[in-house]
């Protein structure tokens, strides 16, 4: 029975519910699961959204019984659930259902145990053969779980039942090695299993930019070349790599942050309208998009992508470590910690229009937003001497705050008051809290509840990661085989110098978010 | 209370002098960090809502400055005073909040009214000029002593949707001939006591979300749902219509008081076939205890104000189909009640 078919069903009051099933994660003693994935599914039972007999098997190499594995994730709920207060009958309920099997992924016998749990769980928790595997494991092992998941022939569902796998990003470390991840799921899964996560797409912002686009008429006739000059993206950190050194210099910027988040966010922003908000038609647009980035040349690369590290500063009376001073992290590291790109795409909408995109760590403060930079006025009668306060105040600008502050500002010209005629700028703002005032559900949430209940449509597909991978790839080419003169930035700055004259070459400026 | 003439262009004078001594007020604080042009106090309006109250209510203010940072609202509050002189007064004030953390204020207008009965008839043209152009009008009758007021039909024939509370009311039939009445044309009409059974019904849905919970609402037979208090609630048959709606079949409905609570409420539900049965029943206060077959769970019914319950219907403005064919199924309820053997 579909939930469309309960009888009881109420779609204009009732929340989306999640059908009796069960959770697999790999790697459930690592950092995602208590941070996010517990603290989502705590909040999500708080809700009501939960089945009865719903159950999580988690599984990582150390040694654990249910009942420590249990203990260990109601910490997690304590420690890291926000704006929901603690029930305890309602995290027993949930805990029953929690169990820990420990195993070596490499080893098969680690999936028939996870098997003969998971049939065990079917037949006392009725939850109908219905199971969503999660990798939250290091990449390196998801190759070895797909592997394990086909031999145990855990990926079939029986009659009537369903499987599914969420991937965690990073999906490779470059194309090739995504591809090669690409082409061993396949082989257990069908791509309509499989779920691959980019948790910007599933915060509230981000989605509100469908909204905002296609629930209204009054925008989507300007969301093109003959009205918008260019478009900005920026995801700025004020903190470092917090002990994640290691990881983060094979990582750094551009592979972190924009080959996956930051091109999701573009082509969210650029897509052509779907037909229907359905997963096949709204990926359908957004793999179009990332499809007509323009690659770049290496000669094309120098003008249009600049590598940042941020170097020791004092902030605020502070002593701020350089990224080579951070620990971990090799002397002589050339890992970007900011990267910038002009990326443009070959289409007719947007045709001309640079989609600037940058992102680093250390920055003046914590933002991200998207900064749509319409075209000046064809013509201001409002010259005065030599002074023209139209200029001056800069074209139309539209911010899409993703946070904080998560919100739509509109800047536009308006006279000031008085004699004369002097214009300023002014904001019409939405503020997406404060106009809602309720709260909104972390990504987690809502992407956990999306893959329980078989919608991929705020999911990646396989073209689409293949594609953003492609576009970044000239990038990280021209960038391995070049010494760069790092550190560049100070900590506390907005990235180096290189990223400003990348704009000034086309006579535009980053904005100060 | 004397009665003043009041006029639309008169209130939103004054609203434009509020709006203005706001700003001042504001231009004295810190600049607003953002960009140039970032005002210190934001305007938020995304609907008109009036408020009809009794004189002597003390708590509405406290739910309307909730709401509004849910549902900004061009917020009016018409007290319908005792006394049989005619009397009108009007006010404006803002209801502003600072988010936590930001340096921006955040404000809704409000216009408080006063009217006595007698006068309320010259109330209506007054509204229809304070509406918000081009955005929805709710209206709110929170007074208990209000329902079933001729003299409010023109403030009510203003509104989009009227918000009623059948919670505490007895006679039952009145109230829903009522509510039937004034779902007239566009207008939607909703009831706090409907609202207040979203939980009840989503608890019951879950219990039947699977092939087996399928196969049991095939072969229910018999509804039975439990109450406290001293006379039926509304929310009783409601649950009771809405069961048999869902189900599209005359289930047999029994409707059973099992003691005394000082409001009267559903505190079970049993849904039996023959071979199991299905309950969900209020244990305490706010805990409950949901049984399907061999399976036991608890969840919580969270305690709702009257401001989360607004919130919730505030956010459907459009049709509500479910509840329309339940005010429809009501009335075919009752008589069954009234014809049964006591």
């Amino acid at each position: 029975m579909t939930p469309s078919s309960n009888p009881f069903r109420d779609a204009t009051r009732f929340e989306r519910r999640v059908r009796p099933c069960a959770l697999v994660i790999f790697g459930a003693n690592g950092d995602l699961t208590k941070r996010k994935l517990i603290p989502a599914l705590y909040r999500l039972a708080y809700e009501h959204r939960l089945p009865p007999g719903f159950a999580v098997v988690g599984n990582s190499r150390t040694e654990m019984t249910h009942e420590q594995f249990r203990d260990k994730m109601r910490e997690a709920v304590l420690e890291f659930t926000e704006e929901t207060p603690f029930e305890e009958k309602i995290w027993n309920d949930l805990a029953t259902g929690l169990y820990y099997d420990s195993g070596d992924l490499k080893d098969a016998g680690c999936y028939t145990r996870i098997k003969a749990r998971l049939q065990e769980i079917e037949h006392s928790r009725q939850t109908g053969g219905n199971i969503l595997f999660y990798l939250s494991t290091q990449p390196s092992h998801y190759r070895a779980v797909i592997h394990g998941l086909g031999v145990a022939n855990l990926a079939k569902p029986g009659n009537g039942a369903w499987r599914r796998i969420v991937v965690e990003k990073p999906f490779g470390h470059d194309l090739a090695s995504a591809r090669e991840l690409d082409d061993a799921i396949p082989r257990v899964f069908n791509e309509e299993q499989v779920y691959r996560i980019d948790h910007y797409l599933g915060k509230e912002t981000v989605q509100n930019i469908l909204a905002f686009r296609f629930g209204n008429s009054i925008f989507e006739p300007l969301w093109n070349r003959n009205y918008i000059s260019s478009v900005q993206i920026t995801a700025a950190e004020s903190i470092g790599v917090e002990g994640r050194g290691a990881y983060y210099q094979e990582a750094g910027a551009l592979r972190d942050m924009i080959q996956n988040h930051l091109l999701q966010i573009m082509a969210t922003v650029a897509m052509e309208p779907p037909a229907a908000f359905e997963a096949q038609t709204v990926r359908d647009e957004r793999a179009k998009l990332l499809r007509s980035i323009r690659p770049f040349t290496h000669d094309e690369v120098r003008l249009n992508a600049v590598a940042g590290q941020y170097g020791p500063c004092r902030v605020g009376g502070q002593a701020l470590a350089g990224f080579r001073e951070e620990s971990g992290v090799n002397p002589e590291a050339q890992t970007d910690t900011y990267a910038a790109v002009t990326f443009t795409v070959d289409n007719w909408r947007w045709a001309g229009v640079p989609f600037y995109i940058r992102s680093g760590k250390r920055m003046t403060k914590r933002v991200t937003d998207i900064a749509i930079r319409f075209h000046s006025a064809p013509h201001s009668p409002f010259q005065t001497g030599n002074h023209d306060s139209a200029s001056w105040a800069g074209p139309n600008l539209l911010v899409l705050r993703v946070q904080p502050e998560e919100g739509i500002t509109l800047r536009f010209l308006s006279k000031l008051p008085g004699s004369g005629m002097k214009l300023r700028p002014v904001e019409m703002d939405f503020k997406y809290g404060s106009s809602f005032g309720m709260r909104s559900p972390a990504a987690y949430e809502t992407l956990l509840v999306d893959a329980l209940t078989g919608d991929a449509t705020l999911y990646t597909r396989r073209d689409m990661v293949e594609a953003s991978w492609e576009a970044v790839h000239p990038i990280m080419e021209v960038w391995q085989n070049t010494k760069k003169e790092f550190p560049n930035y100070e900590a506390g700055s907005w990235g180096p110098k290189a990223s400003d004259e990348m704009l000034g070459r086309r006579g535009h400026s980053w904005r100060v978010p | 209370m004397g009665t003043t003439a009041i006029s639309p262009s008169r209130i939103l004078k004054d609203l434009d002098a509020l709006w203005l001594s706001l700003g001042e007020e504001q231009q004295h604080e810190p600049p607003v960090s953002g960009a140039p042009g970032a005002s210190p106090v934001l305007r938020a309006c995304a609907m008109t809502l009036i408020a009809v109250v009794d004189t002597d209510d003390v708590t509405v203010g406290e739910t309307l400055a909730m709401l509004v940072r849910s549902h900004p609202s061009r917020l009016i509050v018409l007290t319908v005073t005792s006394g049989d002189a005619p009397s009108l007064q009007a006010g404006v004030t803002a209801q502003c909040w600072m988010p936590f953390g930001k340096r921006q204020q955040i404000c809704c207008e409000q216009i408080s009214m006063s009217a006595s009965r007698v006068s309320l008839q010259e109330i209506p043209p007054v509204i229809r000029g304070l509406i918000v152009p081009d955005l929805p009008v709710a209206c709110w009758l929170r007074g208990r002593n209000l329902i079933q007021t001729p003299e409010l039909d023109g403030v009510i024939g203003l509104a989009d949707k009227l918000i009623v509370d059948s919670g505490g009311v007895a006679d039952l039939s009145a109230q829903i001939g009522y509510i039937s009445t004034h779902e007239a044309g566009a207008r939607r009409v909703c009831d706090l006591a409907w609202t207040r059974l979203t939980r009840w019904r989503e608890a019951i849905a879950q219990l039947f979300d699977d092939a087996v919970g399928a196969e049991r609402a095939r072969r229910l037979e018999r509804i039975r749902i439990e109450y406290q208090g001293a006379h039926v609630p509304m929310s009783a048959y409601y649950l009771a219509a809405w069961l048999r709606h869902s189900l599209a079949r005359s289930l047999k409905v029994e409707i059973v008081r099992v003691g005394d609570f000082e409001r009267a409420r559903v505190c079970s539900v049993h849904l039996a076939e023959q071979a199991t049965d299905v309950s969900i029943t209020v244990t305490t206060d706010r805990d409950v205890q949901l049984h399907a077959g061999a399976r036991d769970a608890h969840t919580v019914f969270p305690r709702l104000s009257e401001y989360e319950l607004l919130r919730e219907e505030l956010s459907v403005l459009g049709p509500d189909s479910v509840y329309e064919s339940v005010i429809a199924a009501v009335p075919a309820l009752l008589a069954e009640s009234e014809a049964a053997p006591s």
